[in-house]
C-alpha cells in the first residue's frame, strides 16, 4: 500500500557566499514514505521550478552512502535522525505525516555557504594536501607473508578508511572542530607499515593546516562520533593527540 | 624550537596543556581532600597540619607559586580556547540538536568559571583568615584555622554556596578525567568505558567528600 506524507519544510536559502541567509518555508506535498530525504527535495525541487522559485541547492553524486557528497543539518542533526546514515540514504519514513522539519546547511568557518545547502569543504582536500598520503613508492601488490600487518591493526586502518569525508563532524562538532576527519586519516595511514614511516611529520603537518582553516579545537565533546554515517571511533582522534606529541618532540 | 613553538600555537598542543594542568589540579585537589579530612579528627589534628604547612615556608611558597601558575595557565588557555571555538562557527544553527553529550560535558566552561570564583573567595575566606581573630572563637576560646572553619560552616547561606562550588568540581573532575586521558592520547578500547566511569564516581566522590565538611559542621558537631 502506498503512503503518502505532507510536511512543511523550513529550509536556509542563501544565494552566495556573502549574501545573508534565511529560513522560507515551503510545503511538500504527497511525498512518498519510501522516498529518500534527496528525493523528497527533488520533489519539492520540481515544485518550486514550475512556480519560477529557484530550487533549493544541495550537493549529492552517488546517492547510496559512499561519496560523501550529499549532507544537511535536519532537524538539528546532520544528516537528521538516524544514526549511521548519509541523508541520501535516509528515507521518509522516518518522519511523521504534518512533520516540520528544518534543514540547515554544515556551518562552520571552515566550510563557507556556496548556495542554500551546499557549502565548500575544499579545506578537507587542502588538509589532505599537507600529508593524507604516502610518498614511498610501495610498487605492485607484495606477497602476503612480506611485509607483516597485525590483523587488529589492518582493522583498526580499514574502519578509519571507510571516512567519506562528508564533514558531518564538523557540522555536528559544538566546535566545528575537524578532529575526527584528521584523525581518521592519521589513523588509517599510520596504522599501516607503508604509511607509519611519516606518521609524525604527517600529524604535524595536518594539524597545523587544519588550525589554519579556522576549524575549531577539540573539547572532547565525542558529538562528531555520535553523528558519523560511517561510525568513526574518537579513538582516531586520541591517535593522532599521540602522533603530534610524537612528532611535536621530535 | 620552532616545532615546540608550534606545538604551543596548536589547538592539540593548547589543549593538552589543558590537560596536563587538569591532571595537576586534580592531584591537588586529591591531596588538599586528604588534609581537610582532619577536621573530623578535631581542632588540633586540623590546626596542627595547618602549621606543619605553615612552618614549611619558605620552599612551600615555591609550591604555591606553582599552583598558582599551573591554575592561571588553565584558566587562560580554556578562556582562550572557548572564544577560539565559537569563533570556528560564526553563523549559529537555528535548530541545533545534540545527541549524547552528558551535562558535565556542556556544563564545562561554566563550572570552570564557578571553580575560579570560589578559589578567590575560599582563599580569602580561610587561607588569608586571621586564625586568631574573632572569627575563630569557639565560646570565649581560640580555636584556630579549626574555629575559622566551623563559625563559618555554622552558616547557612555560607556552607550552602560551599557545597554549591562542590558540585561543580563533581561536575568537572566527572568530565575532566577522562577527557585528559583522551587529549594525552591515552585511549584503549579495554581501559576506556573503565575510566570513564572511574571519572563519573571520582567527580561523585570529590563532591560529596568535600560537602561532608559543611554537613558535618551544620548537622553534627558539637561545638563547645
Ligand atoms: C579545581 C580545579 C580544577 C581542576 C581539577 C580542573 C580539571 C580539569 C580537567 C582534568 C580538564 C580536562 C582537560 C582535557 O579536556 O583534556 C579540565 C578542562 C577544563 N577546565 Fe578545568 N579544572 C579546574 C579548574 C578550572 C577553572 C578554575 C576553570 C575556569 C575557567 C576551568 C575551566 C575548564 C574548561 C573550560 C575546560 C574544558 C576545556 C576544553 O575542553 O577546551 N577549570 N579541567
Ligand atoms: S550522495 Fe553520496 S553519500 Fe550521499
Amino acid at each position: 500500500m502506498e503512503q503518502t506524507m505532507k510536511l512543511t519544510l523550513k529550509v536556509w536559502r542563501q544565494k552566495d557566499k556573502n549574501a545573508k541567509g534565511a529560513f522560507e518555508s515551503y510545503q511538500a506535498d504527497n511525498i512518498d514514505a519510501a522516498m529518500s530525504f534527496l528525493e523528497m527535495l527533488d520533489v519539492v525541487n520540481e515544485k518550486l521550478t514550475k512556480e519560477g522559485i529557484e530550487p533549493i541547492a544541495f550537493d549529492h553524486d552517488c546517492r547510496e552512502g559512499i561519496c560523501g557528497m550529499c549532507g544537511a543539518v535536519v532537524n538539528g542533526r546532520p544528516h537528521g535522525p538516524r544514526k549511521e546514515t548519509t541523508l541520501c540514504q535516509l528515507h521518509m519514513r522516518h518522519f511523521q505525516n504534518n512533520d516540520t522539519i528544518t534543514i540547515e546547511p554544515w556551518r562552520a568557518k571552515a566550510f563557507p555557504v556556496i548556495r542554500d545547502l551546499a557549502v565548500d569543504r575544499s579545506a578537507f582536500d587542502r588538509i589532505l594536501a599537507k600529508g593524507g598520503y604516502i610518498s614511498v613508492k610501495t610498487g605492485c601488490a607484495p606477497d602476503a607473508s612480506v611485509m607483516l600487518v597485525s590483523r587488529e591493526n589492518s582493522e583498526l586502518a580499514m574502519d578509519a578508511a571507510a571516512c567519506i569525508g562528508c564533514g558531518a563532524c564538523v557540522a555536528g562538532c559544538p566546535n566545528a572542530s575537524a578532529m575526527l576527519f584528521v584523525g581518521g586519516k592519521i589513523s588509517h595511514l599510520g596504522l599501516l607499515p607503508q604509511g607509519r614511516i611519516e606518521a609524525k611529520k604527517r600529524a604535524v603537518n595536518m594539524v597545523k593546516k587544519m588550525d589554519d582553516e579556522g576549524f575549531g579545537a577539540c573539547s572532547n565533546e565525542y558529538e562528531c562520533q555520535a553523528v558519523c554515517p560511517k561510525k568513526l571511533s574518537v579513538s582516531n582522534i586520541a591517535r593522532m593527540n599521540r602522533d603530534y606529541i610524537l612528532g611535536s618532540a621530535d | 624550537m620552532e616545532l615546540l613553538q608550534q606545538y604551543f600555537q596548536s589547538s592539540i598542543g593548547k589543549k593538552q596543556i589543558v590537560a596536563l594542568t587538569g591532571l595537576m589540579l586534580i592531584g591537588f585537589i586529591l591531596g588538599h581532600l586528604a588534609g581537610n579530612l582532619l577536621i573530623f579528627k578535631g581542632p588540633e589534628a586540623l590546626n596542627a597540619y595547618a602549621h606543619k604547612l605553615a612552618s614549611m615556608r619558605p620552599a612551600m611558597y615555591g609550591v604555591e607559586l606553582a599552583l598558582a601558575g599551573t591554575f592561571l595557565l588553565h584558566i587562560c588557555l580554556t578562556v582562550y580556547l572557548f572564544f577560539y571555538n565559537n569563533e570556528a562557527r560564526p553563523i549559529a544553527y537555528g535548530y541545533y540538536q545534540p545527541t549524547d553529550r552528558s551535562i558535565s560535558t556542556r556544563l564545562m566552561p561554566y563550572t570552570g568559571t564557578l571553580l575560579a570564583a570560589f578559589v578567590i573567595w575560599h582563599l580569602l575566606d580561610f587561607t588569608f583568615s586571621d586564625q586568631t581573630g574573632t572569627l575563630s572563637l569557639v565560646g570565649k576560646e581560640s580555636l584556630g584555622l579549626y574555629g575559622v572553619v566551623v563559625n563559618a560552616f555554622k552558616i547557612q547561606w555560607h556552607s550552602g554556596l560551599y557545597i554549591l562550588a562542590m558540585c561543580a568540581i563533581g561536575f568537572h573532575l566527572t568530565h575532566g578525567f577522562q577527557s585528559f586521558m583522551q587529549s594525552l592520547g591515552l585511549n584503549h578500547p579495554k581501559y576506556t568505558p573503565v575510566i570513564k566511569i572511574i571519572s563519573v564516581f571520582l567527580g561523585l566522590a570529590v563532591a560529596a567528600i568535600f560537602s561532608s565538611i559543611p554537613l558535618y559542621v551544620m548537622f553534627f558537631a558539637r561545638i563547645p
